[in-house]
């Protein structure tokens, strides 16, 4: 069943409770708060109608551009969000992301799906708008903790660097501190999956007129999906950033 | 066995040190002194390749240290530093945590256990504290732990950076004992402890820029 534009304005009347609430708080989200909702409302109707012609084209090259364009957006939306080693970070959540996406969409695509054709802007898009929406803010979480677990023990790395340790097994224990930082919430949102939470997507179909059953079997499936990106991600993008943040002698390189 | 030619050691873009030509021999006991600030620390980081801001050349067993692996170089010429980091863990896993390290898998496991309750005798830690978690040991304690983690490692060259700046005389006495009568390898440290000062074969005096190597106090 569809909304109609005049139950959207009566939706958009529900801001009315935090406005309420922001006002009686003082709290000062209320520019905020139109901001965002502001930007939603137009990002959304410009992507409602550019997805409505792309599925009607069918084209898997014009869907491939598309993907193309989400993943620059997301290395550039990253890149603004983390406040250190900018210089060297573009690289670096480029290849992380891309390099996900390399792996997992074909995947899901031609052994999962396998819809006709391949690259179906319907299935493509919305599945890697989620995986890589995930991915991003994971690799986000994860940069920043490693980055703040290095600054605030130095002395620990430099222990084990006079130690004998290399690069790898100096940063180790401050990597997994931040890789269970990003995937802990990861696991527990996935545990509580059809219990506490219907997802989104799945909510989504069920509205739309698919069977819970079909609905299922995607959120299952989108589940994993994210669940392997975002570590996928996390791993790489550390990883590469442990090569570009030490020098040859392992020692951190200056921030500029 | 350890070479120096440094033409300048520098702190950022100031100049430290001028035209150190210095030889470290097996077994010989070195004590760097001077005031604060004239590149003592600089100086001793150079031995480990964890400060490169100098030009010249330092040679260990005939081969510039900048062609080692930096892990290789670590695992012989190791430092031990002011304020000792354990990290998380009983003292036995703070002991073992270096031995897994590539570079130090040379090490024989049964021989291991041995040397660590040997070291354990030497610096007056009970065995008890093995099963002991690492935070909860006092300083001196963990500043003795830190010497018998670095000494089972057995490195050729010990760098020892102010290690009894914090700790009572009789601690100091202990560590400074250890090392002198049972420490095989090379010693350079930085220290002003006056229990220190007697038993070094020389010391290096950091003065106006440049170093004077005396032989004797």
């Amino acid at each position: 069943m569809d909304i109609s534009y005049i139950g959207l304005v009566f939706a958009l009347l529900l801001l009315i409770f935090p406005i309420l609430i922001f006002l009686q708080l003082k709290l000062k989200l209320i520019g905020q708060l139109f901001t965002s909702f502001g930007r939603m409302i137009v990002q959304l109707s410009l992507m409602g109608v550019w997805l409505e012609f792309l599925f009607t084209q069918e084209i898997s090259w014009l869907t491939l551009i598309w993907m193309v364009v989400m993943v620059s957006n997301a290395v550039f939306t990253l890149r603004g969000r983390l406040k250190f080693q900018r210089h060297i970070l573009l690289p670096i959540i480029a290849t992380a992301l891309a390099t996900t996406s390399l792996v997992l969409m074909p995947w899901i695509l031609i052994m999962v799906i396998r819809p006709q054709p391949i690259f179906s802007p319907e299935f493509a898009i919305p599945i890697y708008g989620m995986v890589l929406g995930n991915s991003m803010n994971s690799l986000a979480l994860a940069m920043e903790r490693f980055e703040s677990g290095m600054s605030d023990n130095w002395r620990a790395y430099y222990t084990r660097l006079s130690l004998g340790a290399n690069l790898w097994e100096a940063a180790l224990p401050t990597f997994r501190k931040a890789m269970h930082a990003s995937l802990l919430p990861q696991l527990l949102s996935v545990a509580s999956m059809g219990v506490v939470s219907l997802p989104g997507m799945m909510t989504g179909q069920i509205l739309g007129g698919a069977s819970p059953l079909v609905a299922i079997k995607y959120q299952m499936m989108i589940m994993i999906a994210i669940f392997s990106g975002v570590c996928l991600t996390d791993y790489l993008g550390i990883r590469l950033y442990l090569r570009k943040r030490f020098d040859i002698y392992y020692l951190p390189k200056e921030d500029k | 066995m350890l070479d120096i030619n440094i033409k300048r050691l520098y702190y950022g873009d100031k100049t430290l040190l001028t035209d150190l030509n210095l030889v470290v021999k097996p077994r010989e006991r070195i004590l760097i002194v001077g005031p604060t600030g004239m590149g003592k620390s600089s100086l001793l980081h150079t031995f480990n390749l964890m400060n490169q801001n100098y030009d010249g050349s330092i040679m260990f067993e005939g081969k510039d240290l900048r062609e080692y692996a930096p892990h290789d170089l670590r695992s012989q010429i190791c430092q031990v530093m002011q304020e000792p980091y354990l990290g998380e863990g009983s003292v036995e896993d703070v002991l073992q945590e270096p031995l897994s390290y590539h570079s130090n898998h040379h090490s024989n496991s049964k021989e291991r256990r041995q040397r660590m309750l040997a070291l354990f005798e030497n610096f007056r830690l009970p065995e008890s504290h093995l099963s002991k978690q690492a935070e909860q040991l006092s300083g001196g304690e963990k500043q003795r732990v830190a010497l018998v983690r670095t000494l089972l490692l057995n490195p050729k060259i010990l760098l020892l950076d102010e290690i009894s700046s914090a700790l009572d005389q009789n601690t100091s006495g202990i560590i400074s004992d250890c090392i002198f009568n049972n420490y095989p390898g090379a010693v350079i440290a930085i220290s002003h402890d006056p229990l220190w000062r007697e038993r070094w074969d020389r010391n290096w005096t950091l003065q106006d820029g440049k170093i004077i190597d005396n032989r004797e106090f």
